[in-house]
């Protein structure tokens, strides 16, 4: 496959199709997210992505949602992010480590509560953000140290390969370019939430794709059920939550180009997404009655899912208290959007 | 280029020949030009915070905002020249709207109606559109909507109110409910039927009506917050001459649905500009009381975030919207996706407010003074109570949210259709 031509003012809508078509396909075959990586070099994802990043990014990580993919391509997008201040990687390839809550960094003294999007085999450093004195520092711990303190994520989503890591690790003071940590650690999670967001987007759609196809065909009472209004409702709502997210996420694609920040923005995007998950699966859940319950079918893998990318680099709940406590103690109302 | 007729040009804008269409072509230079003016204006100040016992009262003042603003010249962009306007599009009047709420202004309330009624009226009837809309920009006059009737809520193709031709005027005769600013607007665009009383949508027509006309009788309603926010009116054989045509005969429906996307758009767009204003001002009302030794509720902060993060969705969505009017774009059945942000941002802020304010909201006992402020209660409480109640109308009018879901479980989802009764 060769490299699709581009304008340089974004995807156009027949190389977004083409890249979507090629990607969901892979990601279908692939959803271990093998490979993931042969098929983007094939597209010429670097020179995608120096076109337009944001179309691609969220380009890449809805179709990684719809197809519940468990590939560590977030890693990249974070390390992108980190790599510039941290010394050339020496023993191999890192992966950054996920803090839980509001994906605050850890202090040096505590243990670790976070997560990895896989395990540790062949990774030789973890990076983990440390808070000092007001700074954030970055952390290259020896995936070996940390690797004690790793166990299978498990839990809500049992299929996500996540690896929790819960407890004390050692040489968390081991510091790499602390100097403009805290700008290149807030600026990484925020390109890393946006990447999220879109990821929550895409299982979102193909959700409510299956609980729109449920009701049309399942019949009770004589008629398709998707014809009763309370069942349309709901999917109307999930349809409003969805559409909701991808806006924000735009927007705060538009507000990181700001050199100034837009971390606020992206916290916004990944909170709404967040909420948007909780609504729409709570709606796709019900109109699927008890087959949406069964093990056999496809939509509780899209409920697990969506809660646990929920989690990752902070909960919406976590956000919306964390937000609304800075409001309370008078931070600017960041109108995000304007016209 | 003429200058903007009344009072001189404001400080801030650059002098000089071609300005104006500078600031048409310029947004940002509009933006920028038009905030330095509202912070800088002392004529201004005057409306920052200010409360109204009634909604007379509002508007009277409101129409005073409004003819300072257009005198100025702010208001004129994004409106056509043949109608007062100086050029500019549908970026410019968001844009007039966010800068007043960021700079702690109200929106003149009669902006709501310019909003809903203005682009029809330009679009199908530019001589009307002429003759009247330069003096409601003026803050001179503002109008009415005549669509519901007692009969016809949800189900506006069902409307009653006739229309019947003889030579080059109608006889209107019937009846409108619920009209917003009823009381106090000099015109009313109604959705009247021409054709058969079966002919449902396909025998509507849009026309404008003078108020003053023989055989029209306003009664003010009252909502449920006291304030005279409503009317209804009944025409008795009122003569109105065919040139009061919006669109031609027959195609009344049309024309409503090209000024549905006007009201579910611009109007979603002024009021999350006003919504975040009066967010800032919650904000701002719940320090001072903690300042003053009554900490918040519990849970304050998750409710304020909120709010706020409803908002922020709402002018996410909205601004893609208005950009697209913009640009020319007919907003289809996703513009419902906007209405139902709205009433959800709209519903929760208020609910907030209410919860948050808690007894303060509730109570305000008559006698009560001095240094009691509980008991007292506060002018921004009332305000509070009085808004609350005006938000309660987010999810009914213009379409209710039930209307909105089933708009958007038909034409945007496509399922199957609701079944007949
Ligand atoms: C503050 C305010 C200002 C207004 N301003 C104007 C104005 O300026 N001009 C104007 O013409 N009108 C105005 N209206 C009227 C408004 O457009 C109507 O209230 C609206 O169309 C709903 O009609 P209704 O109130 O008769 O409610 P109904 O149509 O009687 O509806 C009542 C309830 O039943 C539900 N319902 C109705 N049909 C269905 C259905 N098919 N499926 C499911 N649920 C259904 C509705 O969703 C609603 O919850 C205003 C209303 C308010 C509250």
């Amino acid at each position: 496959m060769t490299p699709m031509t581009r304008t340089t003012t974004g995807l156009d809508a027949q190389t977004a199709e083409l890249l979507t078509g090629s990607l969901r396909k892979m990601l279908a075959d692939n959803p271990d997210g093998s490979g993931l990586g042969d098929t983007l070099a094939e597209l010429g994802w670097d020179e995608v992505l120096a076109d337009d990043r944001p179309g691609a990014t969220t380009l890449l990580f809805v179709e990684h949602g719809r197809a519940l993919a468990t590939s560590r391509v977030l890693d990249e997008v974070l390390l992108a992010e980190l790599a510039p201040s941290l010394p050339a990687p020496g023993t191999g390839p890192r992966a950054p480590f996920y803090p839980l809550g509001t994906a605050a960094p850890v202090a040096p003294d505590a243990p670790l509560a976070g997560l990895l999007l896989g395990g540790l085999d062949g990774v030789a450093e973890v990076v983990v953000p440390v808070a000092l004195d007001g700074q954030v520092g970055l952390s290259l711990v020896p995936a070996d140290l940390v690797a004690a303190a790793t166990r299978p994520a498990g839990g809500f989503d049992p299929a996500s390969r996540w690896l929790l890591v819960d407890g004390p690790v050692a040489e968390l003071t081991r510091y790499a370019g602390s100097e403009d940590g805290s700008r290149v650690w807030d600026r990484a999670v925020a390109v890393g939430r946006l990447a999220v967001a879109a990821e929550i987007i895409g299982v979102c759609a193909a959700a409510l794709a299956i609980a729109v196809e449920h009701t049309s065909a399942r019949v009770q009472y004589g008629r398709q059920i998707a014809t009763f209004q309370a069942v349309r409702h709901r999917l109307s709502e999930a349809h409003v939550a969805i559409e909701s997210a991808r806006s924000v996420l735009a927007a705060a694609w538009k507000a990181l180009e700001h050199p100034d920040g837009g971390s606020g923005a992206a916290r916004l995007a990944k909170l709404r997404a967040g909420w948007a998950q909780a609504e729409v699966m709570r709606h796709a859940l019900q109109v699927c009655g008890a087959m949406g319950l069964s093990l056999e079918h496809p939509l509780h893998r899209h409920v697990s899912r969506a809660a646990a990318l929920d989690a990752l680099l902070g909960g919406h709940r976590a956000l919306t208290g964390q937000l609304g406590a800075e409001l309370l103690t008078g931070a600017e109302l960041d109108p995000i959007v304007e016209i | 280029m003429t200058a903007p007729t009344g009072a001189p040009a404001p400080v801030a804008r650059p002098a000089g020949p071609g300005t104006e269409a500078s600031l048409a072509e310029d947004l940002d230079a509009y933006r920028l030009a038009l905030r330095d003016h509202l912070r800088t204006e002392p004529a201004l100040e005057s409306f920052r915070g200010r409360r109204y016992p009634s909604t007379e009262a509002r508007m009277a003042d409101h129409a005073r905002l409004e003819r300072l603003l257009h005198d100025a010249g702010w208001s004129r962009y994004g409106w056509p020249a043949t109608v007062g306007g100086l050029g500019g599009d549908e970026r410019h009047r968001a844009v007039l709207y966010d800068e007043l709420a960021a700079a702690g202004l109200p929106v003149p309330g009669q902006h709501m109606l310019l909003e809903t009624l203005g682009p029809p009226i330009v679009r199908f009837a530019p001589e009307l559109a002429a003759a009247y809309l330069p003096a409601y920009l003026r803050g001179e006059e503002w109008w009415g909507q005549g669509f519901s009737e007692p009969e016809a809520g949800s189900d506006l193709a069902s409307l009653r109110c006739r229309a019947r031709r003889d030579g080059d005027t109608y006889a209107v005769t019937g009846q409108k409910l619920w009209t917003s600013h009823g009381a106090t607007a000099t015109r009313l665009v109604c959705l009247v039927r021409t054709g058969t009383p079966e002919s449902r949508h396909r025998g509507l027509s849009m026309i404008m009506i003078d108020v003053d006309s023989p055989g029209v009788t306003v009664r003010p309603i009252a909502m449920a917050n006291g304030d005279n926010e409503l009317a209804e009116v009944f025409f008795d054989d009122v003569v109105v001459p065919t040139s009061r045509l919006i669109g031609a005969e027959g195609q009344g429906w049309a024309v409503a649905m090209y000024l549905l996307q006007f009201e579910r758009a611009m109007y979603a767009w002024l009021s999350a500009a006003e919504a975040l204003r009066r967010l800032r001002e919650l904000r701002g009302q719940l320090a001072a009381r903690a300042a003053g030794g009554r900490p918040v509720p519990d849970g304050a902060a998750a409710r304020l975030g909120e709010a706020y993060a409803h908002l922020v969705a709402l002018r996410a969505r909205s601004a893609g919207t208005v950009r697209r009017l913009a640009v020319g774009d007919t907003v289809g059945p996703e513009a419902s996706v906007d209405k139902v942000l709205l009433a959800t941002a709209e519903i929760c802020l208020h609910d907030v407010a209410r919860d948050l304010l808690g007894d303060e909201f509730l109570f305000a006992a008559e006698g009560a003074a001095g240094g009691n402020a509980l008991a007292a209660g506060t002018v921004e409480a009332a305000q509070w109570r009085t808004d609350w109640w005006f938000s309660r109308s987010a999810t009914i009018l213009g379409g209710s949210a039930e209307v909105q879901r089933t708009i958007l479980a038909d034409h945007v989802l496509g399922l199957p259709k609701e079944a007949k009764p």
